[in-house]
């Protein structure tokens, strides 16, 4: 098959310049710019021990300072520990939870689906306290049922401390996330691969741990890393839960340099740097697994079977077993917080008259509230369209094998998810100011989004990448052995077979920006305030009531956005 | 003859100070003039709800100026500011910053102006509004941040169904095993309300003390304040010694029965500028309106409604400060520690701070 080319004429020299290479420098000149230079800001700026504003002098010093600080270690150790901890039992729960939605005829997968949707979305600083308030051994109300039963002598629950910590991280991000990617992947295998088994003698369990996981490690071996890094990274639990008791983790540390005066960015950075070493022994490990003699291919032009796995009485054991779970981690914490909204104080009972409309009618009657509510929709329709048409393109390239500079594309797609939201926030600013883009994107809603699909990279291209792992090439081949030019074959073959995972990862990134704080923060203006961090000026003013009121105004966006995208016929997984 | 003499003076003067005052009115009128046709003022400071719901609307509403409110934590403020002027943007026009980034950062970093020739509001400029006889300048050369505020900061508060005050009279008291992780703190190991009292009890009472307090008492700390003020609530931690008296203040009104205590025997009460101490930009996008946003900031409207909002006194004269709680007004012949002194900003707090962490880290 014969690729459409455009040819460069130069004296002496004649360059066929196929599409797909024109596509892979344009991508690699762009992801350099936009993923390179802010890396190559920060790291630079970590190695200048001048004060902010004077001369460079350049050195070791923050270096050292920061990996000798006494506590580094010991936080790095709790970081690396907690997120272990929470990954094996999450991963193992989103992988069940994928394959009963997507690959069984339990009744419900389509709730429970989307109540995973909405439990992601749901501010997790709220959230938190709603579990002290479950949990607290002073006042918790679980502790305080438990107290009335005649064998509890004291109080049962804890939240602070590690275990406290995994359970609420389990609440508030665990497995929503890894199921909201993992089953648009699960929908997509057909049932012929099952079948096969089936027929070979295996049992449900053979079949899944032989046949579905291997064919499916791509996105969930990505998922695992992506939430590895994720729980390095995580913070705002740790502050609450485990403050209190002395536990710290990594990123309590990066964050103390950030908040120093005067700014102590080179530490942060350099403490920073152990994610992207973490990230290059995890992606070398990844792409030796995807580069072996594995096919991961479930979609092919030669008959394809939707048949869902017949659980039979399990059926409704299994929907069961979702509800409890969707019951206990989201709905119990999710309902003290939509009571907490209404409270005079969040979680005070006992005072006189305890519930009040003035949260939701401050917030509504805000004169910035409208202003930032519109900034928010256009930045995050932007991010999500502009995520997906971006990282599909890029993903097949990625996936094309045509391609010679694949593993530094894919390496520069990672840096957003290992750079703290703040630091890529600066690594951006500095983008943004060092070059012509500050002329029409500094301040302005276009350049929050911008900086949003970058720091969507990572998740969106490997959902992508990981759906198109799945498609034959045989299907683009016969299309164009049928005459369909790329762009017809890509519109009509590869596009449909994409749709579930694009709308899934479009909705995905259009939550992120509704609710993203850390990469606007230093890139907005007077006009361009989104609702985020209208939410974190409340927080910060310690008006916790009225930021639980916007964070539930924004699940509440989140979720008839989701309702629309079905309504549009946009499945966020069908594909049956 | 001598009455004719007297009499002669007395006119002469106060036609001096007439001629003066309508100087000044001209002087004020013409920045006014100037300021509107700038069109706006753009106005960094921490995400205040005083601020936004009261302030900005009434200057607006006095002088037709619109304010952009750049509100966010000041080392995020002086990252952006840093980084757009090293590309030769100005974009703010006027701080409201707490003392370490005023003196630290933005003096320090040479982002400011001097303000006090700028001080043109005749009531403003008179000395006679002002308690220090003069509007207080806090740095050396007293020409670039000013001080509005002078309050007696709160030692710590106290839930009285669970502490009788009498039981904390003496710092020693605190130290009493009874209270024993019954007292909480904003986190002293990181910069920081926590760690800045750490350092002034490092130096006022010692080292031993700081371990006793902050190790052996198990003091339970957070670095989230509405942590610590349910806590108090609660009675679970019923003493705080960094609680804000804004976010407590609601809870006295709700009926809990909080007490705010602002002196102990052992150590000297404490006065600060909270909330904010004021400069202007150097290179200023909107310099008449910053001007006229700084007059009327520390005038008898801007500055009574900023105290109303957040509870705290004012160095002016002319300000009714019954709607303060007394013990935040600083007593006349008591000496205080002064935690928004120059020196012990830019010096003193730091090194403290610094043998704070010491002492916590290695235990």
């Amino acid at each position: 098959m014969k690729s459409p080319s455009a040819t460069l004429s130069l004296p002496g020299f004649r360059l066929r310049l196929r599409p797909i290479r024109m596509a892979e420098v344009g991508f690699l000149v762009f992801l350099a710019v936009v993923m390179g230079l802010p890396l190559l800001f920060l790291l630079s700026g970590s190695f200048n021990l001048a004060a902010p504003g004077k001369p460079a002098i350049y050195g070791f010093g923050n270096w050292q300072r920061a990996f000798t600080d006494p506590g580094t270690l010991s936080a790095l150790w709790m970081s690396f520990l907690l997120s272990v901890v929470r990954l094996i039992p999450a991963m193992i729960l989103s992988v069940m939870f994928a394959w009963l939605i997507a690959r069984t005829d339990m009744p419900g997968g389509r709730f429970i689906e989307s109540a995973c949707w909405i439990a992601y979305f749901v501010p997790d600083f709220p959230l938190v306290l709603a579990w002290i308030l479950l949990l607290d051994p002073n006042f918790g109300f679980l502790n305080s049922l438990a107290k009335s039963l005649p064998f509890v002598e004291g109080p049962i629950f804890n939240p602070y401390g590690f275990w406290g910590i995994v359970w609420v991280h389990t609440s508030t991000g665990g497995i929503w996330f890894k199921v909201m990617l993992l089953v648009p992947v699960f929908r997509r295998l057909g049932a012929t691969l099952e079948e096969a088994a089936r027929v070979a003698g295996a049992n449900t369990t053979a079949m899944l741990w032989r046949i579905t996981l291997p064919v499916l490690s791509p996105m969930i071996l990505a998922v695992a890393v992506l939430s590895f890094i994720r729980g390095l990274q995580s913070f705002n639990t740790e502050l609450l839960l485990g403050t209190p008791v002395g536990i710290y983790v990594y990123s309590t540390k990066i964050y103390d340099y950030l908040q120093r005066e005067p700014r102590a960015y080179g530490e942060a950075t350099a403490l920073g740097s152990v994610f992207l070493f973490v990230l290059a022994i995890l992606l070398f490990f990844y792409w030796r697994y995807l580069s072996g003699n594995k096919k991961f291919t479930v979609v092919t032009g030669q008959g394809y079977s939707t048949l869902r796995v017949k659980l039979g009485r399990w059926r409704y054991a299994a929907l069961a077993g979702c509800l409890i779970y969707v019951a206990v981690m989201m709905l119990l914490p999710l309902s003290f917080l939509v009571i907490g909204s209404f409270m005079r104080r969040y979680g005070f009972f006992n005072i006189a008259s305890p519930f009040t409309l003035n949260h939701w009618y401050n917030l509504l009657a805000d004169p910035i509230f409208l202003v930032a509510l519109k900034n928010s929709l256009i930045i995050a329709s932007v991010t999500a369209i502009g995520g997906i048409l971006l990282y599909s393109a890029l993903a097949y390239l990625l996936v094309s094998r045509r391609t010679i500079t694949a593993p530094v594309l894919e390496s520069l797609c990672w840096v957003p998810h290992v750079l703290p939201g703040i630091l890529l926030s600066l690594g951006v600013l500095w983008l943004f100011l060092a070059t012509p883009l500050r002329f029409f994107l500094y301040g302005t809603v276009w350049g929050i989004a911008f900086a949003l699909i970058l720091a969507d990279s990572p998740v969106t291209t490997q959902a992508f990448k990981a759906g198109l792992l799945q498609l034959g090439a045989d299907l683009e081949e016969s299309a164009r052995v049928s005459g369909a030019s790329w762009a017809y074959a890509y519109r009509r073959i590869l596009l449909p077979l994409l749709a579930p995972i694009a709308a899934a990862v479009g909705l995905m990134n259009f939550g992120s920006a509704l609710t993203s704080i850390s990469t606007p923060v230093l890139l907005y203006s007077h006009q361009s305030r989104p609702l985020a961090i209208l939410l974190l000026e409340y927080s910060f003013t310690g008006e916790l009531e009225r930021a639980a009121a916007l964070g539930l105004l924004i699940t509440l966006i989140i979720g008839s956005m989701m309702l629309i995208a079905r309504r549009l016929g946009l499945q966020l997984s069908r594909s049956d | 003859m001598k009455r004719v003499i007297m009499f002669m003076y007395m006119l002469v003067g106060f036609s001096t100070a007439w001629a003066q005052t309508k100087a000044s009115d001209k002087e004020w009128a013409a920045v006014v003039d100037a300021a509107k046709k700038e069109g706006k003022v753009v106005v960094a400071g921490s995400p205040d709800p005083v601020m936004r719901n009261d302030v900005i609307p009434k200057f607006t509403a006095r002088f037709g100026i619109p304010v952009e409110f750049v509100a966010g934590r000041s080392s995020q403020i002086v990252s952006r500011v840093q980084t757009e002027r090293g590309s030769g943007i100005y974009s703010i026009d006027v701080y409201l910053a707490g003392p370490d980034t005023s003196a630290n950062e933005l003096y320090n970093d040479k982002l400011i102006d001097p303000l006090k020739p700028l001080i043109v509001m005749p009531e403003v400029a008179d000395g006679s509004k002002w308690k220090t006889g003069k509007v207080w300048f806090a740095d050396p050369q007293e020409q670039f941040i000013a001080r509005a505020f002078s309050g007696v900061a709160t030692w710590l508060f106290i839930n009285t169904d669970h502490v009788k005050p009498e039981e904390v009279r003496h710092v020693k008291d605190l130290l009493n095993p009874k209270w024993r992780g019954k007292i909480s703190t904003e986190d002293p190991t990181t910069t920081g309300a926590g760690a800045n009292m750490a350092a002034r009890l490092y130096y006022q009472v010692g080292e031993e003390y700081v371990k006793n307090l902050y190790v052996d008492q198990k003091t339970v700390r957070t670095r989230e304040r509405r942590q610590m003020t349910d806590w108090l609530a609660r009675g679970t931690q019923p003493i705080c010694l960094n609680c804000r008296e804004d976010d407590v203040r609601p809870l006295v009104k709700e009926g809990f029965k909080i007490l705010e205590i602002f002196e102990i025997s052992g150590v000297p009460s404490t006065i600060n500028g909270s909330p904010w101490m004021l400069s202007l930009a150097n290179k200023a996008p909107h310099p008449k309106a910053a001007q006229v946003f700084a007059n009327w900031i520390l005038s008898k409207e801007g500055l009574e409604t900023y105290a109303r909002g957040y509870g705290s006194a004012t160095l002016r004269t002319d300000i009714d400060e019954s709607f303060l709680n007394p013990g935040n007004v600083p007593k006349k012949g008591v000496k205080y520690f002064d935690d928004t002194e120059w020196k012990w900003i830019v010096t003193g707090r730091h090194e403290n701070r610094e043998k704070v962490w010491q002492v916590l880290k290695s235990k």
